[in-house]
């Protein structure tokens, strides 16, 4: 590194290896953006008030140490407790706040909205590709006019639905729509479709266009040649992501529980409000459990899709 | 603009991971086919367990006028309150502050994630720990080291950063502190779990040129294979930053001063014109930073 190092090359050698590293590519790009969310998180924990000198206090401690007691199943503190104690309490507890039927409303959401966005992917996304939303499709050279327009506004939307937190989705949707499982749905699936039709886009954009222009010159309609051609092309793509997606909806339905749709997010609120830590804990567990099985899922179906 | 390869915004993708030559995935038309309708019928099924009968997509009557009411402001965001009292600071300064404090919220959050999530993505790569000499005792220690730092990486990442909030509120209440650390557990364990991935793909010529010339181990992993990775690792945790400020501004809904709690008051009070406000506020932010972390994909991930 330093010259004062003594690295057994000669000298010129040493010189030569300080040219090149002097000719590394540098970006400022780069530098600029590493030093600007470096200076946000400077920021952030010199004015954001994110410093917990409040730890330092003794009742906050005293609560967190409450806490943390209150974690220990109820029946069973301040006593030793067997194993199979412990099971009959978690069952007790699953079974009066409904766990086990949040697991499942959880699960089913997830897959319900996840579907409705991959089904969105495959119609919407020839709509935002750059190969087969132009006015000739297949020729690029002729982009111009309404396809061009069409074609940025999908995009746009696709942009648009993705920007929004699914949260935020379901809790506008919860005050338009009658009570039911829809806002959430709904809202998973709207962030998630415009995720995935944009992935979905790419992949479309990135086919090999001799299949595509080969349907093409036979006299195949744009649709044909999305739908004949593009999609089975891109299909397995499309799966890959959409089990890449599943995992993070099976978390964020888990979430939307918060806002009163009965997944596993619900009863776990409820049992904070009821001051119940350790039943709390429980259905946090449950949920690991079931975020855990996603995972593993998804990693086995798209393992199975990948494997030739 | 030429075409990028997709890219991988799916969860946990780095762009570089092993994804397959398309022509397997041509190849395998049974497979695919099978996983479409067992995916189009567990749809089905899932259709059935939920409350989700066709009426519910139809608002009802105060859902009809909430919305006429709603949308009827989409195009004409408010640009001062809607009902002003005397002493409150401008509206746009109010709008401001809200993306400022996400926007900080956010950082507090990724930097303790970064933190965390190197030092255990070092730790959850397996070149971390993979074949040293020494007694058979220690070797079997480093394995379970290895696996419970996988474990830990798993664990956090299964909870959702909400209800991590959910737990601090318990815990010590929720303040801009506990809503930081509930951001960063689940990210650090998304970042560790990328970086260790990445750090598993990355070739492994550059490290075994150091150990010729006698480098350690930790030198091997450190000026070996961490340098070929950072570009991928930095334009990773850009997106990730992306995903905290959308984070950040749902935690306001639980009453921190972020964009959330802000939507959520005029929402409640009907003021659907600062409603749109804030939305686009939220929309444009996010967008901002995707586009900055696009540039940063499209110069540097190969």
């Amino acid at each position: 590194m330093s010259g004062a190092v003594d690295t057994g090359l000669g000298a010129d050698r040493q010189r030569r290896i300080r040219e090149l590293a002097a000719r590394r590519p540098r970006s400022r790009y780069l530098t600029v953006s590493v030093g600007l969310v470096g200076l946000l998180g400077v920021l952030a924990w010199t004015t954001g008030g994110l410093f917990p000198s409040y730890l330092l206090e003794a009742s906050s401690r005293q609560n967190l140490a409450r806490f943390v007691g209150e974690l220990e199943p109820e029946p069973l503190r301040g006593r030793p407790w067997s194993l199979g104690e412990l099971g009959a309490w978690a069952g007790d507890v699953l079974e009066r706040t409904r766990g086990l039927e949040a697991a499942w409303t959880t699960l089913h959401l997830a897959i319900g909205a996840i579907a409705l966005a991959a089904l969105f992917a495959a119609l919407a996304a020839p709509l935002g590709a750059r190969n087969i939303a132009t006015r000739e499709p297949l020729d690029p050279s002729r982009d111009r006019g309404g396809w061009r327009i069409v074609r940025h506004l999908v995009r746009g939307s696709f942009v648009a639905s993705r920007a929004l937190p699914e949260y935020v989705l379901a809790f506008l949707l919860m005050a338009l729509l009658p009570y039911s499982a829809w806002p959430a749905v709904l809202a998973l699936a709207i962030h998630n479709g415009g995720i995935l039709a944009r992935l979905q886009a790419e992949t479309l954009e990135n086919l090999p266009a001799a299949p595509l222009r080969a349907l093409r010159g036979a006299g195949a309609t744009r649709a044909q040649v999305a739908f004949a051609a593009g999609f089975p092309l891109s299909l397995g793509r499309l799966l890959l992501y959409v089990f890449y997606r599943y995992e993070t909806c099976v978390r964020e339905a888990t979430v939307l529980g918060l806002l009163g749709v009965s997944t596993l997010g619900y009863v776990i609120q409820d049992a904070r409000s009821k001051l119940y830590y350790d039943e709390m804990a429980l259905l946090i567990g449950l949920g690991v459990v079931l975020v855990l099985a996603a995972d593993a899922l998804s990693y086995l179906v798209r393992r199975y899709l990948r494997d030739a | 603009m030429a075409p990028e390869p997709p890219r991988s915004e799916a969860h946990g993708r780095p762009r570089r991971a092993p994804l397959p030559p398309s022509s397997s995935l041509v190849r395998n038309v049974g497979r695919r086919l099978l996983v479409t309708v067992g995916l189009a019928l567990l749809a089905l099924l899932a259709f059935t367990q939920l409350d989700t009968p066709l009426s519910g997509l139809v608002p009802g009557e105060s859902g009809w006028r909430i919305a006429r009411a709603f949308f009827a402001q989409a195009l004409s965001p408010a640009l001062d309150y809607e009902d002003p009292s005397p002493g409150y600071r401008p509206f746009l300064v109010k709008v401001a502050l809200g993306v400022w404090h996400t926007i900080l919220l956010a950082a507090g959050g990724m930097t303790l994630a970064i933190a965390v999530g190197s030092v255990l993505g070092l730790m959850g790569a397996s070149a971390f720990w993979e074949d040293r000499e020494g007694p058979r005792a220690l070797r079997s220690l480093r394995l379970v080291l290895f696996a419970s730092v996988r474990v830990a990486i798993a664990l956090m990442r299964s909870v959702h950063e909400l209800l991590w909030a959910v737990v601090f509120l318990a815990a010590f209440g929720l303040t801009p502190f506990s809503a930081a650390l509930a951001l960063s557990i689940p990210y650090a364990g998304t970042l560790a779990k990328v970086f260790s991935e990445m750090l598993d793909e990355e070739p492994r010529q550059p490290a075994l040129a150091l150990r010729q010339l006698g480098a350690s181990r930790r030198c091997e992993l450190v000026f070996g294979l961490v340098p070929g990775v950072l570009p991928n690792a930095v334009a990773y945790t850009f997106y990730r930053f992306e995903c905290a400020l959308r984070s950040a501004a749902v935690m306001g809904f639980f009453g921190l001063p972020t964009l959330g709690l802000d939507l959520k008051l005029a929402w409640f009070d009907l003021h659907y014109a600062e409603v749109w406000t804030y939305l686009y506020a939220l929309a444009l932010m996010v967008v901002v930073f995707e586009l900055w972390s696009a540039g940063l994909r499209r110069r540097f991930v190969v």
